[in-house]
């Protein structure tokens, strides 16, 4: 009997094995570089998460692929099998084997594994997506003439965000952020910093509650902590950090639904995420995908802008908050093209600095905003 | 007032998946099997039931369509768990090994079958179910006017809240007041006298597993529907953290639903704490409420491990010619 069992189940496990062979030999995953004779020119090694994690993977890879099959390129992505810089710098050597030219590394978690694979192959090309190569310890920074780091100005889509939602009517706003990184700490700065500039435009007085999860994570005590702001009066939530979101969205839909009118709104992150609930008002976008596009595109017409950074700003629509499908009430297309054409000329300066992660003490200019940091 | 009927609502969002989690660790422990492949088992219960909501959005009314998700989150439980029950119960391998296992199995099976699924029905290749939460009650007829309890329990509730007390009530019954109870007892005490009795030991340890599998897959399905608006193949620990409670909790249901309590109340104050404007006054990190149950959880092990009522023979492989 415990033979027959064990037998039976060995037979399973072999046979599921040889079903998933066969399914993803048919999809763009592909199988293993090494058992194949087949190349790709275009790779993408992913972030933490996976490729479709609404975020930098996936944008990333949508702008990938974009290129690849309006110019019949070959693609595939790598996923690392853990965390760390070792096993990415592998990854990366993994995708070179199979046949890459250009490597897409989304996420500043790259930095040093580009900074390493910049100079042991110096005929690959590396776009490095949020991040600027390093030594482990920073005390060295260099950019090889075969890399393009990209960064976007958080900071700028946040602060558009930000007075969309005050213009729109709200003063009581919250932040929920993910890990207290560069990025999501600009995004956070410039959302209070654009809540403020719209207060003093509109003469009234707004609060900010301002929190990091610490984790890019759905949790029970991300929506507790969204529910608890709700519940004491906030309008609108930032969601920046990936699912964090996700929490202040199922929030929202619960004060909405116990209030029986819409009082409670999100801000989405990242992508467009108005797809994701109702509750979604705006999303502060990177154009993810157009930066990689316009990245592989100069490469294959010979003008890769290698050797320094380039960043992705209002100036060339890299940043901005999200206008087609935004649920706003009275904010209109017009004024944001206002606000968007006023932050391009300049009107506004934005303070950016992340050495200071905590709001309350590092925006020193703000006139008419109460920030209450929670650690 | 107002603040202390959230400040309950919140508990339970954290309590009844922990409560649920924990009893089911309690059936399976108390037979001998230590399982803490409830992290696992979540996942799959959770994975199960949320596509089941997702598939049929839309087409029945909200508390109907919890109802199945609920019966097949248990019915997947109970599948998924029979695994652990083999290894350990028929083979006698390590129940830790054999639980690890399944904890690494489930979110990467949640992910690929997700992918097919969605790809298949949706025509996007992604990994996180969506669902539309159209379960939560705004407030319960007759029930809510009761004063004080009305305001906590039956509004802006959900009927898992209700199920979470009635598997409460059920497991005490029949773990103390049933025949079946006693033998699950008696095996996870001394299954060798148990055996000499006339109990067939292997029965009642699958037993014990499978309501174990049955109840952390309901679990994982409560945990997820009031926290986010899709699955995305994790519960985010809490499978491990019932184990926690069913530790504090001394294996017996009364003390479970005080630590899980304790638990849920503590996670609640971490994160709501800030809109209680004396509590915010206070100035305490929000770390230090996080920290409370673990460092209470240690305490407690300190304090009875002299007199400790893990069952004996858990974690043991019953062998009948071991004497």
């Amino acid at each position: 009997m415990k033979k027959l069992l064990s037998s039976v189940l060995a037979l399973m496990m072999i046979l599921s094995l040889v079903a998933c062979g066969q399914k993803s030999a048919n999809t763009d995953v592909a199988v293993d570089a090494q058992s194949t004779k087949e190349t790709f020119e275009l790779a993408l090694v992913t972030d933490l998460g996976t490729i479709d994690d609404k975020s930098f993977n996936q944008g990333a890879w949508e702008g990938l692929t974009k290129y690849a099959n309006e110019h019949g390129i070959s693609h595939k992505y790598y996923q690392p099998q853990e965390a760390g810089t070792n096993a990415y710098f592998e990854t990366i050597e993994l995708a070179i084997e199979g046949g890459a030219k250009v490597v897409v590394c989304p996420g500043f978690l790259f930095e040093e594994p580009v900074y390493l694979a910049q100079e042991k192959y110096p005929d690959i090309h590396f776009i490095l997506l949020d991040g600027e190569p390093h030594t482990a310890d920073y005390s060295t920074y260099k950019t090889g003439a075969n890399t393009m780091p990209i960064l976007y100005q958080e900071d700028e889509a946040g602060f558009l965000a930000g007075y969309a939602a005050v213009k729109d009517g709200n003063t009581k706003l919250g932040f929920l952020g993910g890990m207290s990184v560069p990025a999501v700490i600009r995004f956070g700065f410039g959302y209070i910093q654009g809540a403020d500039a719209a207060a003093k435009e509109l003469g009234v007085n707004c609060d900010v509650v301002y929190n990091y999860t610490g984790a890019f994570a759905a949790t029970p005590e991300a929506q507790s902590l969204a529910a608890s702001w709700y519940n004491s009066g906030t309008q609108v939530v930032f969601g920046c950090g990936g699912a964090v979101g996700n929490s202040a969205m199922s929030a929202a839909e619960g004060k909405n639904q116990q209030e029986g009118k819409f009082v409670a709104k999100v801000i989405g992150v990242d992508v467009d995420q108005y797809s994701e609930s109702e509750t979604v008002i705006t999303s502060a976008i990177k154009q993810l995908a157009t930066s990689v596009y316009d990245g592989i595109t100069m490469y294959y017409n010979g003008n890769f802008p290698g050797g320094k950074t380039s960043t992705f700003s209002v100036k060339n629509d890299g940043v901005g908050a999200a206008m087609d499908n935004a649920r706003f009430e009275t904010f209109t297309k017009a004024e944001y093209d206002v606000v968007y054409s006023d932050l391009k000329n300049g009107k506004y300066t934005i303070f950016n600095d992340v050495t200071d992660y905590n709001p309350a003490t590092a925006l020193k200019d703000l006139t008419n905003t109460k920030v209450t940091f929670i650690e | 007032m107002e603040l202390l009927y959230f400040l309950i609502q919140q508990t339970l969002l954290f309590m009844i998946p922990l409560l649920i989690v924990a009893l089911g660790g309690m059936f399976s422990e108390r037979s001998g099997v230590v399982n803490i492949a409830l992290e696992g088992i979540m996942v799959m219960g959770a994975f199960t039931s949320i596509f089941f909501i997702n598939l049929t959005q839309g087409t029945m009314s909200g508390n109907i369509q919890l109802i199945l998700a609920i019966l097949i989150a248990s019915v997947t439980g109970i599948v998924f768990s029979l695994f652990h029950a083999i290894a350990a119960v028929n083979l006698k391998a390590d129940q830790t090994i054999s639980a690890t296992a399944l904890n690494m199995f489930a979110p990467a099976f949640a992910v690929f079958i997700a992918r097919i699924i969605n790809g298949i029905v949706y025509n996007k290749n992604v990994q996180q179910i969506e669902f539309i939460n159209t379960f939560r009650m705004t407030e319960v007829p007759i029930l809510s006017k009761i004063p004080v309890l009305g305001d906590m329990l039956f509004r802006n509730a959900y009927i898992t809240t209700y199920v979470g007390i009635l598997i409460l009530i059920l497991s005490s019954i029949v773990l103390y007041k049933t025949k079946f109870g006693l033998r699950l007892r008696a095996c996870g005490e001394n299954p060798h006298a148990a055996n000499t009795a006339g109990i067939k030991v292997e029965r009642i340890q699958y037993a014990g597993v499978m309501i174990s599998g049955a109840l952390a897959g309901i679990g994982g399905l409560v945990f997820v529907v009031p926290t986010s608006t899709n699955f995305n193949a994790t519960v985010s620990g809490y499978g491990f953290l019932a184990v926690a409670v069913l530790i504090f909790g001394q294996w017996k249901p009364k003390y479970i639903l005080l630590a899980s309590f304790f638990f849920g109340f503590m996670k609640a104050l971490s994160n709501s704490y800030a809109s209680i404007p004396f509590l915010f006054a206070l100035n305490i990190q929000s770390n230090i409420y996080k920290m409370i149950p673990y460092i209470a959880t240690v305490l407690v092990l300190i304090f009875t491990s002299k007199k400790s009522a893990a069952p004996r023979a858990s974690g043991i492989p019953f062998d009948r010619m071991q004497r």
